[in-house]
């Protein structure tokens, strides 16, 4: 351990951030839910760059107004939110969160469940795009079957509105962008080699259930019941604050007392539901229900 | 945290029989002092020249204030210049925080001091941003507290080196809290050692409350508010990329926290604060910590 004796220029003084980045930051955040730290805005400009090329756009400031004020401004939010979003979906998509499901999150659920007959695990992937949210869960499941899981039955429903989506999802065929977050073991475990590109296993194909939902339908939303998990990642940001706010009180309903709900990551309920309580993982977070109340924890 | 009789009268002696107890840099209690006065009896130079006297701390605090953490943005390059542009109080924030920095023992220790001031600079700057947004303490008080909260794993480091390893290995290994494996190995925790030492250096009344009882705020009759808000900015950091080298392996619900419960009822303003938002913004914090403490150590 040195201490420097003289000032080290090792810090790059970037300079504050542009307060009409912040203004966009501020805004995505108080419609979308999605919040992005002074370390992502660089992040968040570029992502508004190519929407301001698109649109012919000089300024963050001529921007700011386009996604405020102008008469269109709720398509360019969409259009926007696409962009960030954008080359989210893969396997293993967010290593922490999975981490803490699997290491946290799954065994407080066994052990609450361990008291009642039904030794059954439910979890939901709402919105689950081309499926590789659903499988990367079953094959987390899968690497504890013969463990904490054992004689346990596994049902993971995955759900989206977009028809194409789910056949590609059916069809279980990925590319490279896909399975780039694949470690080697995952791969050779999990996928088959099927042309130039992967195919999930059959083993980490049973036991999923693809089915169209529409989060924004009542009647059927109110059938989802039992769930241990849920996972909804970048979904609820399109929808604006009335709509949210009653998807996620059926998911409250839908949930179990004990259950959990994962959004994606920086994704937050703030404004949107007090029933839900945040609670930390290692490293992630996670909502429950806030009347719930689980072992004491010793801090 | 009650602390074995036996164990404390150990404790003690082996603390007076140190040579080498860490003390207060001799430059930082004048300097500290002459700080408290109201802001219009202070002279630049005067500070200045105080600083100025310790060539090494001069040398990290010009660092420090080259720290977006600090509001800068241009480099400064005059100690002068630092304290002209940064302002007295954030000149006496940066200057404890590199004297504290220089504290650690100088051999190879169990627990990376890169680690442990990366977790107390960042739980000093939540403690400050929490003071800000809610009201609660004053923020260059709530910094102070959260920066100097884990005193006592200084004095662990010197009295018991090998005993302080065990623990720190044991809670790294299984997740848990430190304080919990320190109770089991040594028999006290940092939380009692660190009282003896903020005793003996004649802190104030408020940093020994918060020194004794960060993890368990509920027994603090006095300065409940401090305490409470450095316990929930500690818990934070440990949940996150801030922690001592290892994240605790549990699900914490703030809104459950004995120290939430004290906070809440000390400001009506936490009600509608904005957990998920920190969390997030932690990462902006980890990202320039890490940075600053790494170039202070020329790592």
């Amino acid at each position: 351990m040195t201490i420097a004796s003289v000032p080290q220029p090792a810090l790059a003084i970037v300079g504050p951030p542009d307060p009409d980045l912040v203004r966009i930051r501020d805004l995505i955040y108080q419609v979308a839910g999605i919040f992005h730290p002074d370390n992502k805005l660089r992040l968040l400009q570029d992502r508004c760059c190519r929407r301001m090329r698109e649109l012919k756009v000089q300024t963050l400031r001529e921007y700011f107004e386009r996604l405020t004020t102008h008469p269109i401004r709720q398509a360019e939010l969409t259009a926007l939110l696409n962009e960030i979003t954008i080359g989210e979906t893969c396997f293993f998509r967010n290593r922490q969160q999975l981490d803490a499901l699997r290491r946290i999150v799954i065994p407080n659920i066994l052990q609450i469940k361990s008291k009642t007959p039904l030794r059954r695990l439910r979890i939901w992937s709402a919105g689950c795009s081309t499926g590789e949210e659903p499988y990367t869960l079953r094959m987390l499941l899968l690497d504890d079957a013969s463990g904490p899981l054992k004689n346990w039955s596994i049902e993971i429903l995955a759900t989206d509105l977009n028809e194409r989506s789910l056949a590609h999802a059916r069809e279980a065929v990925y590319g490279t962008y896909s399975t780039r977050n694949l470690t080697p073991a995952n791969r050779t475990k999990y996928f088959i080699p099927h042309g130039e590109q992967l195919r999930v296993s059959p083993a980490a194909r049973t036991n999923i259930g693809f089915s169209r939902l529409n989060l924004s339908d009542d009647s059927r939303m109110t059938f989802m019941k039992s769930m241990d998990a849920i996972f909804c990642c970048n979904v609820l940001i399109y929808f604006d604050l009335a709509s949210k706010r009653r998807v996620i009180q059926h998911f409250f309903n839908n949930l179990l007392p004990h259950g959990y709900l994962f959004l994606g990551h920086a994704e937050s309920l703030y404004g949107v539901s007090d029933d839900f309580r945040l609670v930390h993982l290692p490293g992630a977070t996670a909502y429950v229900k806030g009347e719930r109340l689980l072992g004491s924890t010793a801090l | 945290m009650t602390t074995a009789p036996m164990s404390k009268q150990v404790l003690l002696k082996k603390l007076d029989g140190l040579r080498q107890i860490p003390t207060i840099p001799a430059v930082l209690a004048p300097l500290l002092k002459y700080l408290e006065q109201p802001v219009e009896r202070l002279h630049v130079q005067k500070v200045t020249d105080l600083l100025a006297q310790d060539k090494s701390l001069a040398a990290q605090c010009l660092q420090m204030a080259n720290s977006p953490l600090f509001g800068r943005w241009q480099k400064v390059e005059s100690l002068r210049g630092a304290v002209v542009s940064l302002g007295f109080r954030n000149v006496s924030d940066i200057a404890m925080s590199c004297g504290v920095l220089n504290m650690l023992p100088g051999e190879k220790t169990s627990l990376d001091p890169v680690v442990f001031w990366e977790h107390s600079l960042g739980c000093a700057l939540i403690c400050r941003h929490l003071a800000r947004n809610t009201n609660q303490s004053d923020p260059a008080k709530a910094y102070l507290a959260g920066l100097l909260h884990d005193l006592g794993i200084i004095v662990n480091l010197w009295v018991l080196p090998q005993e302080f390893r065990t623990a720190y290995e044991s809670a790294k290994t299984r997740g848990i809290p430190l304080h919990e494996a320190e109770q089991k190995f040594l028999g006290f925790t940092h939380c009692d050692s660190g009282r003896l030492l903020a005793e003996r250096w004649g802190l104030s009344p408020e940093l020994i409350a918060v020194v004794s009882h960060h993890h368990s705020p509920e027994n603090s009759s006095e300065h409940a508010g401090l305490v409470a808000l450095v316990h929930i900015a500690d818990l934070l950091c440990r949940m996150s990329g801030l922690n001592y080298g290892y994240i605790e392996d549990r699900e914490v619900n703030l809104f459950e926290d004995p120290g939430f419960t004290i906070l809440e009822q000390a400001s009506a303003s936490l009600k509608s604060f904005d957990w998920a938002r920190l969390t997030f913004e932690l990462d902006s914090y980890m990202d320039e910590v890490h940075g600053l403490v790494r170039a202070i150590y020329r790592k």
